[in-house]
């Protein structure tokens, strides 16, 4: 089985964190996406939106056991075929919740475009900043040296 | 050939077509967001359709660049299902009739 393991600078990473389990804690009853699922009837919507929702609850709690005590360690994560594909929705969910509630003021072409200047942004935003790039980091990681297992999968 | 199976034969080949002509096509369709990356949106194309690179490619510049693009288009439990695991990777599908049908 492929693996990487991934170390990452704790005193950076670590004060994240709050921000990360507190965007997941507020994702725990809702979904990172409004969806349109106006075409189903009502019975179908429910049952759709709770499968999409349980599945979006187990993608994060995977994320989160990557910050176990091997981490608070270390600094070092693992990534294999098994959590990849996880680690890579969850961190989708948290990013889109975070442009959804901590990012709003910032323009979407800055976002895009990396021209966001970190050195004019409020402490909260420069965490949340962080935090979004830091998923996004991870997204990067797992795409370029777990791609093959994901689509084998 | 017996009455039944006469039945049996002829009956439920008869009830697909009706089905599928009232139900007719559906598109499936990915819309943009400001938030997940190009190379995630390339890799979920391929994961899930198992587009190769350039057609995962392709589609993915037309959500980017025009809002929208159709990935897929068939019958409607395929559709959903489709539509269904986009959602599951985050990524903002919906269904639609096909109007050319």
């Amino acid at each position: 089985m492929k693996r990487i393991e991934v170390k990452l600078s704790l005193p950076v990473v670590a004060p994240l964190l709050d921000l990360i389990k507190g965007t997941v804690d507020d994702l725990g009853g809702r979904l990172a996406v409004p969806q349109h699922l106006q075409d189903l009837d009502e019975e179908l919507r429910s049952a759709w939106r709770n499968d999409l929702l349980g599945g979006q609850n187990d993608d994060c709690r995977r994320f989160l056991a990557l910050f176990d005590r091997e981490f608070f360690s270390s600094g070092t994560v693992s990534f294999d075929e098994d959590n990849a594909e996880s680690v890579l929705r969850a961190c989708a969910a948290i990013r889109l919740r975070l442009r959804e509630r901590e990012l709003k003021s910032l323009p979407d072409e800055a976002i895009e475009s990396g021209g966001v200047d970190v050195t004019r942004l409020g402490e909260a935003l420069t965490k949340a900043f962080m935090c979004y790039v830091f998923l996004a980091t991870l997204q990067e990681l797992i795409i370029q040296h777990l791609d093959s297992a994901i689509l084998e999968g | 050939m017996t009455m039944a199976s006469a039945r049996t034969g002829v009956a439920p080949a008869s009830r697909t077509e009706t089905e599928l002509a009232l139900e007719g096509l559906w598109r499936v369709v990915v819309l943009n967001d400001p938030v997940n990356l190009m190379s995630y949106v390339v890799l979920v194309f391929r994961r899930v359709f198992g587009f190769d690179e350039p057609t995962a490619r392709r589609h993915m510049l037309e959500v980017h660049e025009q809002g929208r693009s159709v990935v897929w288009i068939g019958v409607r439990e395929k559709a959903e299902a489709y539509v269904f695991t986009l959602q599951q990777w985050q990524l903002t599908a919906r269904l639609e009739p096909d109007e050319k049908n």
